[in-house]
């Protein structure tokens, strides 16, 4: 059980670096993703708490009614991107990232202090939808494939090619004819969206939601998943949040030590792989390697 | 008669203090070859930003075939049919020269989403073409032997055929080319020189040339125009501007 549970949240550490590496793949630091996670895990504690008619008669919460909640959380994230995202993502580099950890401040304080959002103590009680880890774990794993393949897709697609150009010269970009304002907001978009799913599962699966779990802690954290995995291909944020959620329950056995263990391997990776651990060339070698094996 | 293809009226750039060109009117007609030369920091990189709209004019008109395009972002005047290339090179350095013309095409490369998402047939299909247009253009300049190598490691003479491929590929009707020859070896040149002459002649491409080569320029171009502090000094035939006594006192040097 122990093992699934950290299963479900390596998941969700995936599907977040993953959130924080559309943009990125755009040469856009946004650190927005756990406001958007935030957002989704609001709609969904709202909405299955306050909203009886979703609860239905059953033992465990209607599958139909999370999916509903799933749609919600994605148009609310959505919208909040697109208005947002025009004025912000006319910012670059690291002015981008701190008008996006803002952004992720005043939504928490928000949520803090508003009555609607439960303060401080938060929303309790959301109910299950599945009786154990396993139908979370496989939730999530579906999500997961889902924007893997979404991510994957966009590689061979012009729009990812837009994205890569955008990364390598903007302007340059700009003059090839590329719309560089509407290729960026999609991918904040994108980002937002799957964030905001990440957190309806994350709600129903903590089974409580409150101000703390959309913080400038959790921006630092899962920027460290894509630093650590790579930012040039999905599979990178992939290995970075499913490595760096389960590091800390893996090192448990080693007591006191981990904490140092876990500050090491943040530290070391970047340094031994400054372009994350994976990379395009680095999957090329491995490739070849396998094929001439 | 028609209006010419690009039209500059009294146009004015200035930077804080510095006037970086100062009412500069000239106009470039369809299938020209159209040089422009001048001096170091004359303004002709300023004037090429104007035209792409990397930069906006402090003042005048900038006319695409009679309609006003000044000030319009870079995406929109590419879109209408004016590509540029770098002087200081700016591809994308980090991937393939192939990937380089291909994001060229962006505008030719819309396929429908549905299709594009699960990777249908015709998507497919569509995606064979591009890469096959690619192919032609880096043909073309000389480079399908590196279409695979990351832009940023070709030799530099190289590196500014493929910035020509990659403004080709946006399909345009102008091509604004900014010292398309630094660096390159006379070989080098000389074909470079064949290469815009072979393009106008197949394509009907109008091409405006910034370069320091003054014989090249000579025998490249139909029309020059000589730029000095930001002011237009001679525009005409080679000929012509070879013997214009200003360009011959500010430019072309007291040894003539
Ligand atoms: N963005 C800018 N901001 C301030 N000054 C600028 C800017 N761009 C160009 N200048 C100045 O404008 C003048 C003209 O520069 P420009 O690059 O157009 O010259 P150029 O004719 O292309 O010279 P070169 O032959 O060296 O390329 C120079 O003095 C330059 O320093
Ligand atoms: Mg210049």
């Amino acid at each position: 059980m122990r093992d699934l549970s950290l299963l479900v949240q390596m998941g969700f550490g995936a599907l977040l670096a993953l959130s924080v590496y559309l943009p990125l793949r755009c040469g856009q630091l946004s650190l927005a993703t756990p406001g958007f996670y935030a957002i989704g895990g609001y709609v969904a504690a709202l909405l299955s708490t306050r909203w009886p008619a979703l609860s239905g008669g059953g033992a465990s919460y209607p599958l139909t009614s999370l999916a509903l909640e799933l749609l919600l959380a994605a148009l609310v994230a959505g919208a909040v991107a697109l208005v947002l995202g025009r004025p912000v993502l006319q910012l670059r580099g690291i002015y981008l990232a701190i008008a996006t950890i803002a952004l992720v401040e005043i939504l928490r304080v928000l949520n803090l202090n508003m009555a609607w959002s439960g303060g401080a103590v938060g929303i309790f009680g959301i109910p299950q939808p599945f009786d154990g880890p396993a139908g979370y774990a496989l939730a999530t794993g579906v999500l997961l494939a889902l924007t893997c393949w979404l991510c994957s897709r966009l590689e061979a697609m012009r729009l990812g090619r837009a994205m890569s150009a955008i990364r390598e010269d903007e302007l340059a970009a700009r003059c090839m004819g590329i719309p560089t304002a509407d290729v960026k907001l999609i991918a904040f978009v994108l980002s937002a969206v799957i964030a905001a799913l990440t957190g309806v599962l994350a709600a129903h699966f903590l089974n409580t939601w409150n101000a703390r779990q959309g913080s400038f802690d959790a921006s630092i954290t899962t920027l460290a998943f894509v630093v650590f995995g790579g930012s040039r291909i999905w599979l990178g944020p992939v290995l970075g949040g499913l490595v760096i959620t389960a590091l800390p329950e893996l090192l448990r056995p080693v007591g006191d030590l981990r904490l140092i263990l876990f500050g090491l391997v943040i530290l070391v990776g970047p340094i031994l792989f400054p372009q994350g651990v994976i990379t395009p060339e680095g999957l090329a070698r491995i490739r070849a390697a396998v094929r001439r094996a | 008669m028609p209006a010419p293809l690009l039209e500059l009226e009294a146009v004015t750039c200035r930077f804080g203090g510095l006037l970086a060109l100062d009412q500069v009117s000239l106009q470039v007609e369809q299938g020209e070859i159209f040089g422009l030369i001048g001096p170091n920091g004359a303004g002709k990189t300023t004037l090429f930003n104007l035209i792409s709209g990397v930069g906006r004019p402090t003042a005048g008109l900038i006319r695409w075939s009679g309609e006003a395009i000044g000030g319009l972002p870079p995406d929109r005047i590419n879109r209408l049919g004016i590509a540029r290339t770098f002087q200081n090179l700016r591809l994308f350095a980090r991937l393939s020269a192939l990937e380089n013309v291909l994001i060229g095409l962006y505008q030719r490369g819309h396929s429908p989403l549905l299709g594009a998402l699960i990777g249908g047939r015709s998507f497919r299909r569509h995606q064979v073409e591009l890469r096959q247009q690619a192919l032609q253009l880096l043909e073309l300049v000389d480079l399908s032997a590196v279409a695979q190598q990351p832009a940023g490691s070709l030799p530099y003479g190289s590196q500014r055929r493929l910035e020509i491929a990659r403004a080709l590929a946006t399909g345009p009707r102008l091509l604004l080319l900014d010292e398309p020859a630094a660096g390159m070896n006379p070989i080098e040149k000389e074909e470079l020189s064949a290469l815009i002459l072979g393009l106008r002649a197949r394509s009907e491409l109008t091409v405006l040339v910034i370069e320091h080569h003054v014989p090249l320029m000579m025998r490249l171009c139909d029309r020059l125009a000589v730029l000095n502090f930001g002011r237009r000094l001679a525009l005409g035939t080679p000929e012509l501007v070879r013997h214009d006594p200003a360009v011959i006192e500010a430019y072309l040097g007291v040894s003539s």
